[in-house]
């Protein structure tokens, strides 16, 4: 997450919205009794193609809900297991092209929506998947293409949620904010989860572009509906943090940082310790988040470059090592967060080369 | 399966997924009829119920407007409502928390109740139940995937029920019909069940009139001549079954038109001649998709259809008509489609439920006990298809 400056407070109140959505806590209750139930059908062997897709799309969908990368990994697993099972079956290439961009793997997730396609899904799912690897690594043009003749064709929640996220991320804010606004406003559900995640993005947009208010706003009202959308908590961490609300901050990373597999966590936190002179501490989650980080990116390199990247430039105080890891992240994605990135990586890198330099000089 | 996960909303979000709805005369009352709706296909132990969602049940008083291949219900404006909810705060943990609920009937009475309690709560003129059970569904669902990708009725014995020894979450309602009708309305109802955002304003998210009206003769999309790429269960589930709006009509005739006249192809013969216009004789009959129940004639094993099936033929029904829990709706729902009842009875290889229904309230048979943990992370190979 990028470092935060306060503006000046919005006039708005999300929170004020009064859409009901199941309470938070049964969500989470009935998202583990779906994954249950139909775990029991897929091990005994009942679970169609389309049906294993679903669940392996719960199981990621738990994953990011609640930060777990163990369950990024199942669900990884289990799509590399359904292609493997079922070959010819555009469904089981469209579940592994999803894991697979989840974790950073763009080229083969691509691949897999051309096998998909060629085994006949639908042409329009898979140019939504398609959409999103486009945004994912920058190709902005292509994935408005796709998007606008998604909201044109039905304008829905899921289509105005897409177009409102890839104008976000390319800094269009007003068109953003208004798709925001008609995806809101076209929610046909009970679950708190799409609207959470909705304004979870929402939320992430104005961090992007350093108005505290509006993205603390937004992260009250995903965690409102769920209180325990781990992203939204962290993000919500950060802003305090950048408000100056660091106790509430601390204790609000300070379960998250214990129970979570996610080091970005404990990076976090031992960055907002450290930043308030508590540095035994700052140091203790320091070195849990950089454990961490070196097993997951021993694994899964791409899909950890830019956190780990992150970690390094702020409370893991490795510069080289931070921009080795934001180049190789650019490698994957080379969009305007990553050349961002890789710039903010090369400062220290620069300084501390022209420190030596002149040192050697003297 | 029969209304299990038709739709994308209805697969994210279960608590809103009608799986199922049966109406059928009480075993135990004599007058007295039992509605029961099935939410949360595959429910595990910590299923509930969402606490915005309205379950009720939408009954009116129907008339029949017409016999023989223009066969139709005539509809009163008249309405009757059963409305379930249900709270978010529960004491306990995990599998062990308890739920609140409260249903109100139509003649004002409103009864509380603690969600899985197995004796319900009995009321002045009601008795009401909620919670898990073991869901009474039987059909073997791949088997009519293939079908429509080999183009030939796949049905093997024994069959494939999807949904065997699964849990839903139930709810089930029983009251007196003197005391809930007004006199002069009857002795036919519809009812329809539905899942709504509770409060204002209301949006319906899912409807259920009739077993497998959406996942079999709606979903496949391959026949249909207009709109070949549009998923259209999400659409028609957000419809008022008692009145459908103008702007899918078309969209919804196509598509029955098309998946009845491919189901009445695979036995080698027409049973089911198109009109003019390519109109089956079935379509204006199951979009107007709500269940039928006559409250003075007396239950039978082939009640399901039957009062539609008398008059598609141009005489009297004989039945109750509605759904029993162990009526083997899909072998009439497809010896109807396939053959319109002008040869054997269709079988799709599957008898009855997993457990045969009880015969005192709450009917439905007790959740599957402790069921078995999977190992992680394997997956079985399965039966390749689509979800029906």
């Amino acid at each position: 997450m990028t470092r935060l400056i306060a503006a000046p407070p919005a006039k708005e109140n999300a929170v004020a919205d009064a859409f009901p959505t199941t309470s938070g806590v049964l969500a989470m209750a009935n998202l583990r009794a779906q994954i249950e139930g139909q775990e029991r059908e897929a091990v005994a062997g009942r679970l169609t193609v389309i049906g294993q897709a679903g669940l392996i799309a719960l199981i990621a969908l738990r994953g990011h809900v609640l930060g777990c990368i163990a369950d990024y990994d199942r669900a990884e697993a289990l799509a590399e297991q359904l292609a493997r099972n079922a070959p010819s079956d555009p469904d089981a290439f469209l579940a592994r092209a999803r894991t697979r961009a989840m974790f950073h793997r763009f080229s083969h997730a691509l691949t897999d929506l051309d096998s998909a396609q060629r085994h006949g899904a639908n042409p329009r799912t898979v140019n939504a998947e398609r959409a999103a690897i486009f945004q994912a690594i920058g190709q902005y043009e292509q994935a408005l293409t796709i998007y606008n003749e998604a909201v044109k064709r039905r304008p829905d929640f899921n289509s105005f949620g897409d177009l409102a996220t890839l104008h976000a991320e390319r800094g269009q804010i007003a068109a953003a904010e208004n798709c925001f606004t008609e995806s809101r406003k076209r929610y046909r559900g009970a679950s708190p989860i799409p609207l959470a995640q909705l304004d979870f993005k929402r939320a992430q947009m104005w961090i992007a572009h350093h108005n505290l208010q509006r993205a603390h706003m937004w992260l009250d009202a995903a965690l409102h509906r769920l209180p325990q959308y781990a992203p939204a908590q962290g993000h919500l961490a950060e802003v305090e943090a950048a408000l100056g609300e660091t106790d509430s901050a601390i204790a609000r990373l300070r379960p998250l940082a214990s129970s979570s597999d996610d080091p970005d966590y404990a990076s976090q936190l031992a960055r907002i310790l450290g930043a308030v002179g508590r540095f035994d501490e700052a140091s203790e989650w320091r070195d849990r988040a950089a454990a961490r980080y070196d097993e997951l990116l021993e694994k899964k390199l791409e899909r950890f470059a830019d956190h780990a990247a992150e970690f390094w430039l702020e409370a893991g105080a490795d510069p080289h090592r931070a921009l080795w890891l934001a180049e190789k992240n650019l490698e994957v994605r080379p969009t305007r967060r990553a050349c961002e990135l890789v710039a903010r990586a090369t400062h220290p890198v620069m300084v501390h080369a022209r420190a030596d330099l002149t040192t050697s000089m003297l | 399966m029969s209304d299990h996960g038709s739709g994308p909303r209805a697969l994210a979000d279960p608590t809103v997924d009608i799986a199922d709805m049966f109406v059928f005369p009480s075993p135990e009352r004599s007058g007295a009829l039992v509605l029961v709706l099935n939410v949360f296909p595959f429910a595990g132990p910590t299923a509930r119920f969402s606490d915005v969602v309205d379950y009720r049940f939408r009954i009116r008083p129907v008339s029949v407007a017409a016999r023989r291949a223009r066969a139709s219900f005539g509809v009163s404006d008249k309405e009757y409502t059963f409305s379930c909810r249900f709270a978010a705060t529960a004491a306990g943990n995990g599998s062990h928390v308890v739920q609140e609920g409260a249903c109100s009937a139509p003649n004002g009475e409103t009864v509380s109740f603690r969600v899985n309690d197995d004796a319900g709560i009995k009321g002045k003129t009601l008795r009401v139940f909620a919670g898990k059970r073991m869901d009474p569904f039987f059909f073997d669902g791949p088997a009519v995937l293939q079908s429509v990708a080999t183009r030939s009725l796949a049905f093997t014995k024994p069959g494939t029920s999807t949904v065997f020894h699964q849990n839903v979450l139930s709810i089930v309602i029983e009251f007196e019909v003197l005391t809930m009708f007004s006199i002069g309305d009857g002795p036919l109802f519809a009812v329809v069940g539905e899942t709504a955002t509770a409060g204002a304003p209301t949006n319906r998210l899912e409807r259920f009139g009739r077993p497998d009206v959406k996942n079999v003769v709606m979903f496949p999309q391959d026949f249909d001549p207009l709109n070949r790429d549009l998923e259209l269960r999400e659409q028609y589930n957000q419809e008022d079954a008692f009145a459908l709006g103008p702007a899918y009509l078309a969209a919804y005739h196509s598509r029955m038109n098309a998946n009845l006249a491919f189901w009445d192809r695979l036995d080698g013969k027409i049973d089911w001649p198109l009109d003019a216009d390519g109109g089956h004789p079935l379509t204006e009959l199951l979009l107007a998709d709500f269940m039928v129940v006559d409250v003075s004639k007396p239950f039978a094993d082939d009640s399901f259809f039957e009062i539609e099936r008398m008059m598609l033929k141009g005489t009297p029904h004989k039945t109750c008509g509605g759904r029993a829990l162990d009526a083997d709706c899909m072998g009439t729902f497809m010896t109807v489609f396939v053959n319109g009842g002008n040869g054997a009875r269709i079988s799709h290889g599957i008898d009855g439920p997993a457990v045969t229904a009880s015969r005192t309230f709450p009917y439905l048979v007790p959740p599957e006990p402790n069921p078995p943990k999977p190992k992680r992370p394997a997956l079985a190979p399965s039966k390749e298809g689509a979800h029906p």
